[in-house]
């Protein structure tokens, strides 16, 4: 369960994020909705530790996320993806989704040796990788180069390399944005399917995909929660149509830089 | 790398001494040079961890060496230290200063670690110099006769397989450690660090990490290269070596082993080649680092890489039906 | 004793100027292009050849020496950018340093064959005698160095604030891509900042050549404490590159005069670290906050 409480994030004078509560159970979908510029990639990058909070706090259970540093998010069961595919173009796809296997993996400079205890550990960690990778159907390229992958496989890896460490917590920054027709659905399913295990706190556009899949829809305007509810009662909420409509206001880029 | 090539590289250079044999007087002359090339070879497999692989530039990669060939030298002077433990003291002593200098270091942006390691290889030459009552100034340091385990090794055929076993074992561990979890969280610190720390990766103490390992190789190689020579000198670390690992881990194609060794190969040859004529090595590994990085991003490593592709992605001619495949 | 450290300060502020010229065209190519310029010093030292070329072969008089060099310089500079680095846009920023890295070595080795490592002799730039003032003997030329550094570090600053090009450059600086969609001619601009960069290091170059005669690796050290100025000045910061070479000039010569001189770079290197370790922004740069 994930209880976010105030959460602020400022760029310079620009509040990005403010005053966020936010409550994620502990199994299902959610996603967050809104126009660009809206906080909700700063949000992310906020829960995930990526960039710094100006202030409020975040509960993940018993963790003081907050207090973590960036490459503890992991350990304490958050996960991630980006919203442009952050890939490992030096390693192969098979060795990205490792990568994500880092913090539940102890070998260090012992790797070097090939001692068992260390030729066991990475003997299960690829068995861990394979598994993830059969299903969403990359086992085929595991050995190529993300970059000769097209870019709708690449977004698939960037949520693979998220959901190997089997997070208490998936954000997924846009998953959809960039995949073919043909793509679309063994995303779909594998989300579904991490929805069962894990809390999944998805950004995303799409109102048809969202309405068969999430339990509940958070709306974000100008950093604030401006509307929360089931994506049916959405439809019909005045703030949605709103934001999605747009009423030509414009914005800055920066606050989705971050 | 087809390891059929690989056996065929490995035991030409294990006959090679008995080829030489043959050939008479001036095999020592060439074994020393080729074993010299097998430690050099070892230093830029070190920095090829460190830069290709996990994206850290060091300019000073000279300085680890000298450490750990001095730190072997005076142990072998005073103490009488033999080859193992001596190389070993002197990794230690390269692994110690490249945490003093690593850790401010990798609190940094981008390319100052360029500029502190660059001043850090000037400092040990400075020091090395200036110091004489330990290293013997510009007089440098002479070396007892190597021994291993108590046997001696100071012939130039028995330093030739030491160098050449140092060679293949360091190969053999950074091989172990780019395939496995450290190994990784370095490539992912140099393709981005952003994603790796959100992926579990501490970025500074992986950054530390990869300096230290990689100064290890490199005192270590110092160390070897102390005993191979049987004298140490400054002259033999100026900046100007450190330019050269430099080239060999570029040319080669940077992130790969055989790149880096491929490097040291074409950089050891340009150097004896071009030594006549003041200024033509540097100019031309220079020409060649610009080009590399202009035109073959992959190195050389790279350049057979596409070329291979290129090869098997060729259609058949013509009315002629493909037999084969 | 005061007076012997006053001679001290003056002789290093003089000095700290040729850093200070240094850093002030390596922090201009930084904001620029965010490439750490490795061949900043051979790239000043290649014109100042031209300089001693026309004076050494062509008596033509010292001033239009000068000019020509800067020219040189610039030309240089544009040429870099436009014909390496922009190529480069798209690579990785390590394949950008290397490519400096190479024409470092590209340019001293060329200079060295085409004139060899013998050291060339370049005569003082003003040939008048030492200005006495009180106890203090005042060399026309380091005169010559820090008015040079105070009018160009004016000229620079009422660059950036005042005329379009700076402003332009700010942009660029500031987000490259935005800069570009407003319709900033992104590579001139980057053409011009190398070419005004690297015609700073020249400055710095033919003012140091009576002191270090004309040679392929004249600058080599000065570079470095340029590097090192830039560095204490937080690297992005113009104001604290000049002002971290003219620190940096008298702590060289107080090392040289109490300490040794032989250490002086491991030193000053050693002084660094300590810095970083206390501000790993420099003395006065700002934190630089990471985007995704």
């Amino acid at each position: 369960m994930l209880e976010a409480r105030g959460v602020t994030v400022r760029f310079g004078g620009l509040v990005a994020v403010n005053a966020l509560d936010l409550d994620v159970p502990d199994r299902g979908i959610f996603a967050l909705v809104g126009p660009n510029g809206a906080g909700k990639t700063t949000l992310i990058n906020a829960l995930s530790r990526v960039c710094p909070v100006a202030g409020g706090t975040v509960r993940l259970g018993d963790v003081d996320v907050l207090s973590l540093p960036p490459h503890a998010a992991v350990s304490a069961g958050i996960a991630r993806s980006f919203q442009r595919a952050e890939l490992f173009p030096s390693l192969t796809v098979l060795e990205n989704l490792l990568v994500g296997l880092h913090s539940t993996m102890q070998t260090g400079l012992s790797g070097a040796l090939m001692t068992p205890a260390s030729r066991t550990e990475e003997q299960a960690a690829r068995a861990r990788a394979e598994r993830v990778l059969r299903d969403l159907d990359l086992w085929e390229v595991r050995n190529a180069a993300p970059a000769d992958m097209p870019y709708g496989h690449q977004k698939l890896l960037d949520v693979a390399r998220a959901l190997v460490s089997e997070p208490a917590l998936l954000l997924l920054d846009e998953p959809f944005a960039g995949l073919t027709e043909a793509e679309a659905p063994r995303l779909l399913a594998c989300i579904r399917a991490a929805g069962e295990r894990c809390a999944v706190l998805m950004i995303e556009h799409h109102f048809e995909l969202l309405e068969g899949i999430a339990q509940r829809m958070t709306v974000m305007d100008f950093g604030q929660k401006v509307s929360e509810g089931t994506p049916a009662s959405m439809r019909t909420d005045p703030e949605v149509i709103r934001c999605y409509l747009g009423t030509g206001r414009h914005r800055t880029a920066a606050a989705s830089a971050c | 790398m087809q390891r059929r090539l690989v056996i065929a590289i490995l035991v030409a250079c294990a006959v090679l001494p008995i080829a030489f044999q043959a050939l008479g007087q001036r095999q020592v002359y060439w074994l020393f040079v080729i074993s010299e090339f097998y430690v050099f070879a070892i230093v830029a497999i070190s920095l090829d961890l460190l830069m290709g692989r996990s994206g850290q530039i060091s300019l000073g990669q000279s300085g680890f060496v000298a450490l750990g060939a001095y730190t072997a030298a005076i142990l072998n002077q005073r103490f009488n230290v033999d080859l193992p433990l001596g190389m070993l003291a002197g990794a230690a002593t390269a692994a110690v200063a490249s945490l003093v200098l690593g850790f401010p270091a990798t609190r940094l942006r981008g390319h100052y670690l360029g500029i502190v390691t660059l001043g850090f290889g000037i400092a040990i030459d400075q020091i090395a110099l200036k110091w004489d009552a330990l290293t013997g100034g510009d007089q440098g340091i002479h070396l007892h006769r190597p021994a291993l385990f108590g046997v001696d090794a100071g012939t130039p055929v028995r330093m030739y397989y030491v160098a050449l076993v140092a060679l293949v074992v360091a190969v053999l561990l950074v091989r172990g450690l780019t395939q496995t979890r450290i190994g990784r969280a370095f490539a992912a610190i140099k393709d981005s660090e952003v994603a790796a720390a959100a992926m579990g990766v501490p970025v500074a103490r992986t950054k530390v990490l990869a300096f230290i390992v990689s100064a290890f190789l490199a005192g270590a190689a110092g160390g070897i290269y102390a005993f191979l020579a049987g004298f140490v000198a400054p002259e033999d670390f100026g900046i100007e070596s450190s330019l050269l690992f430099f080239a060999m881990v570029v040319i080669g194609g940077m992130g790969s082993i055989p790149g880096a060794i491929g490097g040291a190969v074409v950089v050891d040859a340009v150097k004896n080649a071009a030594a006549t004529v003041s200024g033509l090595s540097l100019a031309l590994l220079g020409g060649m680092i610009v080009l590399v990085v202009l035109f073959f991003p992959g190195g050389l490593k790279g350049l057979l890489r596409t070329r291979r592709i290129r090869r098997e992605r060729r259609p058949a001619p013509k009315g002629v039906v493909r037999q084969d495949a | 004793m005061t007076q012997f450290l006053l001679q001290i300060a003056l002789a290093g502020l003089a000095q700290g100027s040729l850093f200070a010229l240094t850093a002030l065209g390596l922090v201009m190519i930084y904001n620029a292009s965010s490439v750490v310029n490795f061949a900043h010093g051979a790239m000043g030292m290649a014109a100042t050849y031209v300089a001693y070329v026309l004076i050494a072969r062509f008596e033509v008089p010292f001033a239009l020496a000068f000019a020509a060099a800067l020219v040189a310089a610039f030309v240089l500079g544009a040429v870099v950018q436009a014909v390496f680095l922009a190529r480069l846009r798209n690579a990785p920023l390590l394949s950008q340093v290397v490519v400096t890295l190479g024409l470092f070595m590209l340019l001293e080795g060329l200079m060295g064959i085409a004139f060899g490592y013998n050291p060339r002799p370049m005569r003082e730039s003003i040939a008048i005698a030492p200005v006495i003032l009180g106890d203090l003997v005042l060399r026309p030329q380091d005169v010559l160095q820090l008015a040079l550094l105070l009018i160009l570090g004016v000229a620079l600053a009422a660059f950036f604030a005042a005329t379009k090009v700076g402003l332009g450059m700010r942009a660029i600086t500031e987000n490259t891509y935005a800069a570009r969609l407003m319709g900033i001619p992104v590579g001139r601009l980057l053409a011009i900042a190398w070419g005004t960069g690297v015609a700073l290091s020249a400055v710095a170059a033919v003012l140091a050549a009576p002191t270090t005669s004309v040679t392929p690796n004249m600058m080599d050290t000065i570079v470095v404490y340029g590097f090192v100025a830039a560095i204490v000045g937080g690297f992005g910061s113009m104001a604290g590159a000049l002002v971290g070479g003219l620190i940096l000039g008298v702590v060289v010569n107080l090392i040289d005069a109490f300490l040794a001189p032989e250490l002086a770079m491991s030193i000053v290197f050693g002084l660094l670290l300590l810095v970083l370790y206390v501000r790993p922004d420099g003395l006065f740069g700002r934190a630089q906050v990471q985007k995704v």
